[in-house]
């Protein structure tokens, strides 16, 4: 299971790829959005699930144990240098979420990367960010009940937008030959021989 | 012949160090044997290369031609042995280097796209790159790198940006960073095909005189050979199946085979330029609902008086760099004519894409407007905007063809017929006339095998005929083509050529970007820039000029950070995340808060805040405060003030001190000083350099949306499929790129350590200074600060 150079390659080009767009997100569609959901933030967090797109389509595609970190880590990296509005808690942050999809793996023992693995992996993700980061720091003083409502729309979020939205975009990506030198794309082609 | 048995070069692969000042001498080239060579992608029918056996004597210098789509940079990359790093086939036959399958850093292959090689933000440690994934010391590292760049002629020193080359200098930089191996076997693929004659002769001699000094063997691949006759001594020529159809001694084998090679589409020195090819001008002629067209010579686009000024983008590599602006383009006039064809031609760097792109309405200018006029704007309703550029996307694409630099930004579906016909369908047109105007000129540009291709695995002269179809197919009124003739052999010139031809003939106002002479032959009118700025109405090639770069604002005094490296300031950020849980109540918050506010000129220095960076954290601050009063048990005020600042508390000062961070410096930090693993901290280090330009990827892929018709229009749900549709297209070009760097990156030894015992070397230390460790210290105390006083 050593990494090639290609998936190392290729896993930090996506994760900058993916800031490219966060980019673009955070300064023209984000504050908007922010702005319809000010009046119950824990809507907010049906958003969160974008940013862990780029941790649940790392794993899909190159499927090594460390693939979910390190581009969820890189994709964070984009954001810490461009500047972003949490500074450098987005690192851990990145590690956090990547480490949910690689739980999610883990248990699957890397050998499902269906449906099922990127809901969980999304689910979890969303899960580590917000138990562990947000519920400390950004909803600290929230009450109790709130907090178990906001993390159920962290979750919510992954499972729908990082799970079931990442598999889509690496089954898209495949089927248009892009991802011919890794285990998706090569699928692809098994099943619609030449 | 005295071969090198491969155990003795295995272990190391380090050759010896160079002599500072002058190219590195090998002792020998590298003797290069083929055998049966046969390589079939999956996904394609038939074999790219079929049964290729080559032998080839150290030091000889050989020309690899053939017509576009023959296999030739295919082969190169199986010469590199970097065939199957990012591709998946069928592979049989053999590649021996001096009798050793095992290439390491004895071979130095250069890509088509010398900008698909850079990893590096400053042209020294680009150059490095390879030394350094081999292992060499630090010292012997450097002098390589002088060297290299002193044998290509490299006018800049080794701390110039290399995000400010022109593209004959990214070559140049691009073939230094390959030398810098001292490579016995040297490989490149159309190294000068990019750039206008005057740059194209420098980088030619540059390569020459490298590969002279050092007597390594040379294989080159180019369309072009009359420039290189001289300079090599053998021709291998490969036909349209894959397999070699020529192989001797240059000037034997075009004196004996002229004209079958010419018939094969070979650029034969001496031999007249092809004529046009005839296509019906019925394929080409403009459809607008006014009818065919304009009257010949009447004026259909209107650039008055545009000039177009670059700002750097939101840049990874921004904050320690002043902005820079540049002036591409200085109150230009232009007229696109009916059924008038002008060129636009000038050095590399001149401001011809710029041009073209304002006349194609796809960009728009900082100063100045592009009108449409006359018959153009016939069913553009009673008052059409003004400039071209605010055109809505169909009416934009029913009047415009437009054709990229890079042709293969161009895709917009996954077949090539699909995607030549998605103009036609949006514009809604007559579907059985789309289909056989797309299947003949598929057919007239050599394309009809392809044409269920995906267009990504065309080759790079195909894709750009491919992307000619796609302009001209729905029949626009203005085709505006940059460098449509590149990569193309004597054959598919004559058609592209004949598709200009014809579509001028049939009324539609033509502009073409290029520096191919017969091209700009063909031309009625031209239009020669230099520097941004028209000149005389005679061609005249120079060096490119400088463009003006406005000055950037002098530093201040830079505080503890500026004397801080990336590490100890990454780690300061992160311990003040780790305090911030520990700030219970609002007492202990403000005094937190206030021990960061006193001591932040120290840290920071006296230079005025950074308040565009810091505007995204305040919001945040202040959204979390709200959102915690909100929600708190009881609503109180005191809730929200103490969820806010604690926030504020790690990420007001992690946004200033993250902006001190340089990402290159940081991934040296985190290779020596932590010890991480060197491939993945340079695999993001690499990336990281293409943050901008995928970003300019996004906006290039929108503008070819926009003029093929298939811009997001004004429903929402417009904006969100067409916002869909960029996000893939942005993806897919990455992992491409991706792909490209890989076998760059291979090629210069990126995967090296893993096979050997040698462990990669890093150029520049990773120094840990007194401030270093003063910045840990207060960065500890003040993270301390919430525990301490919870305790009192």
């Amino acid at each position: 299971m050593r990494w090639r150079g290609v998936d190392l390659i290729t896993a930090a080009m996506l994760a900058v790829a993916f800031g490219v767009m966060f980019w673009g997100f955070d300064t023209l569609i984000y504050p908007f959005l922010s702005v319809l959901t000010a009046g119950f933030p824990p809507l907010g967090e049906l958003m969160l699930g974008i940013w862990l797109i780029p941790a649940v389509v790392g794993a899909l595609v190159v499927r090594r144990p460390g693939a979910a970190v390190f581009t969820e880590l890189v994709a964070a990296n984009v954001e810490l240098f461009l500047g972003n509005k949490w500074g450098a808690a987005v690192l851990l942050s990145g590690v956090l979420q990547g480490l949910g999809v690689e739980l999610a793996l883990a248990l699957f023992r890397h050998r499902r990367f269906g449906v099922a693995v990127a809901v969980l992996g999304g689910v979890l993700s969303a899960v580590f960010e917000i138990v562990f980061f947000e519920w400390q720091s950004y909803v600290a003083d929230y009450s109790s009940a709130w907090k178990v409502i906001y993390l159920g729309c962290g979750m919510v979020s992954g499972a729908v937008v990082t799970g079931v939205g990442g598999l889509l975009l690496v089954r898209a990506l495949a089927r248009s030959g892009a991802l011919n030198a890794f285990p998706p794309g090569q699928e692809i082609r098994e099943s619609h021989p030449a | 012949m005295s071969r090198i048995p491969p155990e003795t070069m295995a272990p190391t692969g380090v050759p010896a160090a160079g002599v500072a000042g002058g190219p590195t001498p090998v002792e020998q080239g590298a003797h290069v044997e083929v055998r049966d060579l046969t390589w079939r992608p999956f996904g394609r029918r038939e074999p790219v290369l079929v049964g290729i056996s080559l032998h080839l004597e150290a030091g000889s210098r050989v020309l690899l031609a053939g017509p576009s789509g023959s296999g030739k940079s295919t082969l190169l990359r199986a010469l590199a042995g970097v065939l199957t790093a990012t591709e998946t086939g069928e592979l049989s036959g053999s590649v021996l280097i001096d009798g050793s399958r095992s290439t390491g850093s004895s071979v130095g292959l250069l890509l088509q796209d010398p900008a698909d090689a850079l990893v590096a933000g400053r042209v020294g440690r680009d150059v490095a790159f390879g030394p350094e994934s081999f292992g060499m010391p630090r010292d012997q590292i450097w002098s390589r790198v002088r060297s290299a760049l002193v044998s290509v002629g490299f006018p800049y020193d080794q701390d110039h940006a290399t995000s400010a080359l022109s593209g004959g200098e990214t070559q140049r930089l691009a073939l230094a960073g390959v030398l810098a191996l001292t490579p016995r076997l040297v490989l490149l693929d159309e190294p000068t095909s990019m750039l206008d004659p005057s740059s194209a002769a420098v980088v030619r001699q540059a390569i020459m005189s490298a590969v002279r000094a050092s007597g390594a063997t040379l294989v080159l691949v180019e369309h072009q050979l009359s420039d290189w006759v001289d300079e090599v001594d053998r021709l291998v020529v490969l036909d349209s199946t894959g397999r070699v159809s020529a192989d001797g001694p240059v000037a034997a084998t075009l004196a004996t085979q002229a004209d079958s090679l010419a018939a094969q589409g070979v650029w034969v020195p001496g031999v007249p330029a092809p004529g046009l090819l005839g296509v019906a001008g019925a394929l080409c002629a403009p459809t607008l609902p006014g009818g065919h067209g304009g009257s010949s010579g009447s004026v259909l686009v209107w650039a008055d008086s545009v000039s177009v000024t670059r700002r750097a983008r939101a840049s990874v590599m921004s904050a320690n760099r002043p902005p820079r602006q540049v002036q591409a383009l200085q109150d230009v006039c232009a007229e696109v004519r009916a059924g008038e064809c002008v060129a636009v031609i000038g050095p590399s760097g001149a401001g011809k894409s710029t041009l073209t792109a304002l006349l194609a309405g796809v960009d728009a200018p900082t100063r100045g407007r592009v009108r449409g006029r006359g018959e153009l704007l016939v069913g553009m309703g009673a008052s059409p905007p003004d400039a071209i550029h605010r055109w809505a996307s169909g009416a934009l694409a029913a009047r415009f063809g437009w054709v990229p630099q890079q042709a293969e930004q161009a895709v917009v579906a996954a077949t090539v017929r699909d995607d030549v016909l998605s103009t036609s369908r949006r514009l809604g047109r007559d579907d059985d006339a789309a289909q056989a105007r797309v299947d003949g000129l598929l057919e007239v540009l050599g394309l009809s095998a392809v044409a269920d291709a995906d267009p990504h695995s065309l080759s790079g002269g195909e894709l750009r005929r491919f992307a000619l179809a796609g302009a001209i197919a729905h029949g626009p009124s203005v085709l505006v083509l940059d460098e449509p003739s590149v990569g193309q052999d004597r054959l598919t010139w004559s058609a592209v050529a004949g598709v200009v031809a014809a579509a001028r003939d049939a009324g539609v106002g033509v502009v073409l970007a290029t520096h191919d002479p017969l091209l700009i032959a063909l031309a009625d009118r031209r239009i020669t820039l230099a520097a941004g700025r028209i000149i005389g109405p005679v061609a005249e090639q120079r060096p490119p000029g400088r463009l003006p770069t406005m000055p950037a604002p002098a530093g201040r005094f830079a505080g503890l950070a500026g004397r801080s490296g990336p590490l100890s300031l990454l780690v300061a950020c992160i311990v003040l995340v780790c305090g911030a849980p520990f700030i219970s109540d609002l007492r202990t918050a403000l005094i937190a808060c206030g021990i960061e506010i006193a001591v932040a000129p120290i840290v920071l220095g006296f230079a005025r805040p950074p308040w565009r960076r810091l505007l995204p954290a305040l919001f945040a601050v202040a959204s979390v405060s709200f959102s915690n009063w909100l929600l708190s048990p009881g609503r109180e005020l005191s809730a929200g003030g103490l969820a806010g600042l604690r926030v504020a508390f790690f990420v007001v000062p992690g946004v200033l001190l993250a902006s001190r961070i340089d990402p290159s410096e940081l991934g040296d930090h985190l290779g020596q000083r932590l010890g991480l693993p060197a491939r993945p901290v340079v695999a993001a280090a690499a990336a990281l350099y293409r943050f901008e330009g995928l970003g300019e990827h996004w906006d290039q892929l929108a503008r070819i949306r926009r003029v093929r018709g298939l811009g997001p229009g004004r429903s929402p749900l417009g904006r969100i499929r067409s916002v869909v549709a960029l996000t893939l297209g942005l993806l897919i070009e990455t992992l491409r790129q991706a792909g490209r760097m890989a076998v760059a990156m291979e090629a210069r030894g990126f995967s090296a350590a893993v096979t050997s015992a040698t462990p990669r070397t890093w150029a520049e230390p990773a120094p840990w200074r007194p401030g270093d460790s003063l910045m840990l210290v207060l960065a500890l105390l003040v993270a301390a600060m919430p525990l301490v006083l919870s305790q009192v």
